[in-house]
């Protein structure tokens, strides 16, 4: 029995030991910050061209929430203003709900799955417009509408209406519209999952109008996202007694009765309205940074809403210096139960969504913080920035990608995706690692719906942007890319560049040969890999053989190898592809001596030649890793001495030794 | 306890240490001999041609480990797919070592050349010992499956926390379980060493012994996987601390002695449950 109760003691201490150990590995490592860069200072020289947008579309609504069969009635009143150059004959509205309606529409037809998550719907949405007239006026031009979107008989999310007559530049008119919407099963971004709800894409809306008079109007694409005019909003959402709303702008009004709570938001300068309500909601309030920060999130999730705090308290300022301040009173966050995942990862006016299960602040992966500054960097690169998402998608989701590392970096530093068990992966090498395994598959500027796949928009718009920007920095300086960068977020703030607005800057701010390697990176599909293939050393020796001179006919032998006081070394370079990137080339010689060279990566090879004393042993092709555009990075080295790899070696034995201790005998 | 064990504590140690020995050389053969397709797979990739060598796979941020596994990926795949055959069947010849080194904790006098042939003898009916044991690991771990997968509707309703913890729960017990019957056969084959008569009496004699003394059998076992854990964790623990990278020829060596400690660590412990387990065995007889 005395043996009994030591062997439990000796296990109990080693379990205790092993669980501190282990939660130390896990916890410790991965979540301490590791300060790189303190935030940026602000790019006062460059002030924001305007505080407030030029308002095109403002919406006044009312909704009623029936939270059982997850269906919202309400009347809508669209305050519009013809800002064009030309007469309007017709309007475009979007009806995004009915993306949802049946298995034939835009947005759920593909075999492969729909969208980003690639699921189909388990209950259908829909939005059936009951009513719309010119305010005054008893016409219900609803009657005259588009049965169906454009050249798609199977869709109904982009419909035009005439108008009864034409709307000159400059002149209004009010909208009144009386809606139902059905919300569907969540899917993507919209929908309910039992009581919780988020609701977005929600009511009916005007496409945006174009400065020449035609409107900006697509049909709902599973690989697009939107594009709209800056108005002000203003929402009264009626949801039941217990459940806790998050929205778009600020609450100005609450008021109860019995079993309905009515409650008010005002936005001003936004594009879109999202809202979100839910009977088990908890919450965190904080300001940061001078913005009332609250983060609604499931029970027993206190640790991911601090993280998204965190997240928050270091990006918010680190954005607000680079592209200009974050102009509005209020920010929400939005943390989607596990079984509404499909709502995470989204980006509205004012409100974002995350998501990841309750375990996701553990084991030294940073999902959470990932997807919270990515989501609020696209309060800049989509939200005041509000460049067209279905035409030139790489304009949000790619420099937000780049802006999301960006950050992440300079807090956490080489662990801005995973830091524990003393292994460290950086945004960049995670960018890299999505962007090289497409290549150049497809070009980065075009169109969301041109893409072959959603997988393939992932990786080209999203990561390889971000390369492309990341490389330029580190090539050229990371100061002028993000300088540039925040140039282009305050020249546009409050407007809708275009991918030649985005280039006009990067022109104005950036070194020529820069601006050309960022249009081919681009426009045209444009790659580079360097690499190298041998290593030539040739002993340098007085020349031989038979000379005839002032002083007759003289003979000189051939040196003996060995008596070679200098060697003739060599190496080639070569570019691959058509992007030209300056470059750098290190020498190491037998010696232990190390050269560096520059080629500003004109040409497609780069004869690299050496005299001295030492015959050359190694080279290496941008040894700082600064070109991460580069197709193969293990092509760019070479060295003579063959290395062996004792690191790779004793961590290959151990990690064997430790599968045969658990599971052999 | 049978009288023919050395009784000395000095003795008992110096054979225990000649056991971990054993072990632990084999162990390492069988490591080098298992991670061999791999190495070769990453120098074949290019990725430590280079003049830093194997040094750009540790560096922080990780480029040039994911360039590894993107170009890679072919060659990994199919080195690792080699590596798993040959781990299977290291996993099949170490009982050879593990014979001999229950052989030797049971009669440490016992000639060299001898105790080899017995082991040889041994292997057979340890073979047999280890298939039933894996057969009974499989079964629960698939009663564990099926249990999971019976709760998943009952909790689709329940609280998020819980319907992620209960699977890991229950897999915990699967696997703690599985542990049990490795601590059944560990007794088996310390009777089938003490008697030679066979894998079957030997199975029914360790659970015999399960079933009088499940808290001595289990318990006993317990310090052996416990101590295990914590030496690996130590070794991972001190080098995030000390060597994060392993850059230095310094660092190199000393996550090396890191390492290879740890595994003699778990050796030790696993000597020690080895020699309670002949103790425990013996008591039956």
């Amino acid at each position: 029995m005395r043996r009994v109760t030591r062997d439990s003691l000796i296990g109990a201490v080693f379990s205790a030991l092993s669980g501190y150990l282990a939660w130390a590995l896990l916890l410790e490592t991965g979540a301490q910050p590791m300060p790189r860069s303190a935030a940026p200072s602000p790019q006062a020289a460059f002030p924001t061209s305007a505080e407030s947008a030029p308002k095109v579309a403002s919406y006044e609504i009312e909704a009623k929430l029936d939270t059982e069969k997850h269906r919202i009635t309400g009347r809508e009143t669209i305050h519009f203003v013809n800002r064009s150059s030309g007469a309007l004959s017709e309007l475009w509205f979007h009806l995004y709900l009915n993306a949802f309606k049946n298995d034939k529409t835009l947005f759920l037809r593909s075999p492969f799955g729909a969208g980003r998550s690639g699921d189909k719907a388990r209950e259908y949405g829909y939005i059936d417009v009951k009513k719309l007239a010119i305010a005054g006026g008893d016409e219900d031009l609803w009657a005259q509408r588009d049965r169906h979107s454009p050249d798609d008989p199977d869709d109904e999310t982009d419909l035009r209406v005439p108008l009864p007559s034409p709307l000159e530049p400059g002149a209004s008119l009010d909208l009144q519209i009386e809606f139902e919407a059905q919300l569907p099963e969540i899917i993507e971004r919209t929908g309910y999952a039992g009581s919780f709800h988020f609701v977005g894409q929600w009511f009916p809306k005007l496409a945006r109008l174009e400065p020449n008079g035609t409107f900006a109007h697509f049909a709902f694409h599973a690989q697009s996202e939107f594009y709209a005019d800056f108005g002000d909003y203003d929402v009264a959402l009626d949801v039941p007694s217990g459940f806790l709303v998050g929205a778009t702008g600020t609450r100005v009004r609450e008021t109860r009765d019995k079993n309905r709570t009515r409650l008010s938001y005002h936005a001003e300068n936004v594009h879109d309205f999202a809202w979100t309500a839910w009977d088990r909601f908890e919450t965190r309030r904080e300001t940061i940074a001078g913005t009332k920060v609250s983060v609604l999130f499931p029970p027993h999730q206190q640790r991911n809403a601090e993280a998204e705090l965190a997240s928050i308290r270091f990006a918010l300022p680190h954005f607000n210096a680079r592209y200009g301040a974050y102009p509005y009173p209020t920010l929400t966050v939005v943390h989607p139960p596990e079984a509404a995942a499909n709502a995470g990862g989204m980006e509205y006016p004012t409100l974002i969504t995350t998501g990841g299960p309750w375990y996701s602040t553990l084991g030294g992966g940073r999902f959470i913080d990932i997807v919270t500054v990515h989501e609020l960097g696209h309060q800049w690169f989509y939200g005041l920035v509000a460049s067209n998402e279905h035409d030139a998608p790489f304009l949000d989701e790619g420099i937000n990608s780049y802006a999301e590392a960006e950050a992440l970096e300079a807090h956490y530093g080489s662990s801005s995706v995973f830091g524990a068990f003393g292994l460290s992966v950086s945004s960049s090498a995670l960018n890299r690692l999505i962007s090289a395994a497409r290549g150049a598959d497809e070009k980065i500027a075009q169109g969301a719906a041109d893409f072959a796949t959603f997988r393939s928009l992932g990786a080209i718009v999203y990561s390889r942007t971000a390369i492309v920007l990341a490389t330029l920095a580190r090539v050229y300086g990371s100061e002028r890319i993000n300088h540039a960068l925040g140039v282009y977020t305050r020249k546009f703030r409050f407007q809708h560049p275009t991918t030649t607005d985005f280039l006009g800057v990067m022109q104005s701010e950036l070194d020529s040969r820069a601006v050309s390697a960022l249009t081919l990176a681009l426009s045209e599909r444009a790659t580079v890999d360097y690499l190298v293939r041998e290593i030539s050393n040739a002993p340098v020796s007085a020349a031989a053989g038979v000379f005839d001179g002032p002083q007759g006919r003289e003979q000189k032998k051939p040196e003996a190898p060995h008596q070679a006081a200098q060697y003739s070394s060599r190496v080639v370079v070569y570019r691959h592809g058509t992007l030209q990137l300056p470059v750098e080339i290190e020498l190491g010689f037998e010696d232990g001596t190390k050269q560096l060279r520059h080629w500003d990566g004109s040409g497609y090879t780069f004869n690299v030649d050496n005299v001295g004393p030492s015959p050359l042993v190694s080279v290496s092709v941008d040894p700082e890793q600064r070109i991460l555009l580069d197709d193969d990075r293990s092509n760019n080295w070479l060295d003579n001495r063959g290395n062996g790899t004792p690191r790779l070696r004793d961590r290959a034995l151990y990690t064997t030794q430790m599968l045969l201790g658990a599971l052999g005998p | 306890m049978s009288d023919d064990r050395e009784p000395g504590r000095f003795a008992r140690l110096s054979t225990a240490g000649a056991a971990c020995m054993l072990l632990w050389i084999f162990r390492v053969l069988f490591g080098l001999l298992v991670g061999y397709p791999v190495v070769l797979a990453i120098q074949a990739s290019g990725v430590t041609a280079g003049p830093e060598g194997d040094r750009v796979l540790f560096q922080p941020g990780s480029l040039l480990l994911l360039e590894l596994l993107r170009i890679g990926a072919p060659w990994l795949a199919s080195a690792l797919r080699a590596a798993l055959l040959l781990a299977a069947l290291s996993a099949v010849l170490e009982l050879l070592p593990l014979a001999l080194a229950l052989d030797l904790l049971w009669l440490p006098g016992r000639p060299l050349g001898e105790r080899a042939g017995r082991a040889l003898r041994l292997f057979p009916g340890f073979l047999a010992l280890s298939g039933i044991a894996l057969l009974a690991q499989a079964a629960l771990l698939l009663a564990t499956s099926l249990l999971v997968a019976a709760f998943k509707p009952v909790l689709s309703s329940s609280d998020e926390r819980l319907q992620s913890m209960l699977p890991i729960a229950l897999f915990g017990l699967g696997l703690l379980s599985c542990v049990g019957v490795g601590c059944v056969l560990d007794v088996a084959r310390a009777a089938l060493v003490q008697r030679e008569r066979g894998p079957r009496e030997a199975l029914s004699h360790a659970l015999v012994c399960f079933r009088e003394q499940p808290a001595s059998l289990l318990l006993g076992a317990y310090p052996s996987i416990a101590g295990g854990a914590f030496g690996y964790l130590s070794a991972a623990w001190l080098l995030t601390h000390l060597a994060p990278n392993g850059a230095s020829n310094a660092s190199l060596a000393l996550g090396f002695a890191a390492h290879q400690l740890a595994v003699l660590f778990a050796i030790a412990w696993r000597v020690r449950w080895l020699d309670l387990a002949l103790d425990l065995s013996a008591d039956r007889y």
